[in-house]
């Protein structure tokens, strides 16, 4: 199986806010902007970009916990969080060195992108193909790299 | 771990099962789609078998199914046997004389005629000694708590009976617990008769969590998650830090 992943495109982002939207109405049926799994991070410069999990292959948070809650499919690469083995202990909010995992108070639980199970709504709701769902033929360093090279085309042509 | 890819087959309840010799038997029960009642199991945690409340049939004897391996063809295992029905009723009575107000366990006495026992009213602060808490405790990576004492004198608590010195008031414990039995505060954070500072995030002050709970985390953590998304998405861009 080829694994996908959620290609981000900076330049493409309009900031719109379709993808946070997308996401937090899955698991809240509402706009709450704190429970979407996937952020837009604004420049006071200009520009904005779409930030959410990386699924690491050397993932910090998969390391720390030690109740299985965090778990990677094999076959997908993704990493997901398996709410009923969680004891909310956090020591994965702290370690994971992008902020892409977070405790829900309400949920009682660590929270993070899925990737909705293979079929990411963030990527759906996307209007400007700044975000998408594809396979992932390369290695992890080398989509990081083309991300950063992206990340810095969008900031200097806003 | 040794691979044992054998099966082994039964029948739980009259149905036929085939799995994985080895295989938990309260696992195969609810993939069979066959409710068993439990307490003091959590999914994450090492499995301890004192509540008994899963209790099953198998032999001729109880066994508790959160822990019991099926390892030999041809098992023949009841979860609803009057054996199985009167054991339940009596724990339930036991773990309601505990907690009389749960309303987990209030359902399950209805549906088994269980009571609590009036002449152990003494002992009713909510916990039903599950140990779920020192579990998840440890789990996180500290050992603050323990069940001390004997008999039905036997309690959670921190060493001395004291409020535990290793506790770094990360809330797990409270978490886990099945019956809501650990008073807590998240802000301010308190809890076992301990108050906690919070550290704060150094770029916008949102609360980080309670110092001790960053150490044990084993990272230096200075921002929170979304100015560390923030700085991370700043750098990769060659932007220079936000000024805050
Ligand atoms: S405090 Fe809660 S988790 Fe701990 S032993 Fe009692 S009931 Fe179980
Ligand atoms: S749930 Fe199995 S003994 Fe408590």
């Amino acid at each position: 199986m080829t694994r996908k992943t959620i290609q981000v495109t900076p330049g493409r982002c309009i900031g719109c806010l379709n993808c946070e939207l997308a996401c937090a109405s899955r698991d809240w049926g509402q706009y709450f902007p704190v429970g979407s799994k996937i952020g837009l991070v604004f420049f006071s410069e200009g520009g904005q970009v779409p930030v959410t999990c990386f699924q690491c292959d050397e993932a910090p948070c998969l390391k720390v916990c030690r109740t299985g809650a965090l778990a990677r499919n094999e076959a997908t690469g993704v990493i997901a969080v398996e709410p009923e083995r969680c004891v909310g202990c956090r020591t994965c909010v702290s370690v994971c060195p992008f902020g892409n995992i977070a405790y829900s108070r309400a949920g009682r639980r660590a929270e993070k992108c899925d990737q909705c199970q293979g079929a990411p709504r963030c990527a759906a709701a996307c209007p400007s193909g700044a975000l998408r769902y594809v396979e992932d033929e390369e290695e992890a360093k080398a989509r990081r790299r083309a991300f950063a090279e992206s990340l810095r085309q969008a900031v200097t042509v806003a | 771990m040794g691979k044992d890819t054998k099966k082994v087959s039964g029948t739980i309840d009259g149905r036929e099962t085939s799995v994985p010799r080895g295989s938990i038997l309260l696992r195969a029960a609810l993939d069979l789609g066959i409710g068993v009642p439990t307490l003091c199991h959590h999914p994450g945690l090492p499995p301890d078998g004192n509540c008994r409340l899963c209790s099953a049939e198998t032999g001729g004897r109880l066994v508790a199914s959160c822990l019991y391996p099926l390892r030999d063809d041809g098992f023949v295992v009841q979860t609803r046997s009057p054996l199985v029905v009167e054991a339940r009723r009596f724990v339930l009575g036991l773990l309601l004389s505990r907690a009389p107000a749960d309303g987990y366990l209030l359902g399950l006495a209805g549906e088994y005629g269980a009571k609590a026992d009036p002449r152990l009213a003494d002992g009713a602060d909510g916990c039903v000694r599950c140990g779920r808490c020192l579990r998840a405790c440890r789990a996180a990576g500290s050992e603050a708590i323990a069940l001390v004492g004997r008999g039905w004198g036997r309690k959670v608590a921190g060493p001395f009976y004291e409020p535990p010195i290793d506790c770094v008031g990360c809330l797990a414990c409270a978490q886990a617990c099945p019956t809501g039995a650990i008073a807590f505060s998240e802000e301010p954070r308190s809890i076992w008769g301990r108050d906690f500072g919070l550290a704060r995030c150094g770029s916008c002050g949102a609360i980080l969590g309670t110092p001790g709970e960053l150490a044990r985390s084993g990272v230096e953590v200075t921002l929170c998650p979304s100015c560390r998304r923030r700085e991370y998405s700043r750098a990769v861009a060659s932007l220079p830090p936000a000024q805050s």
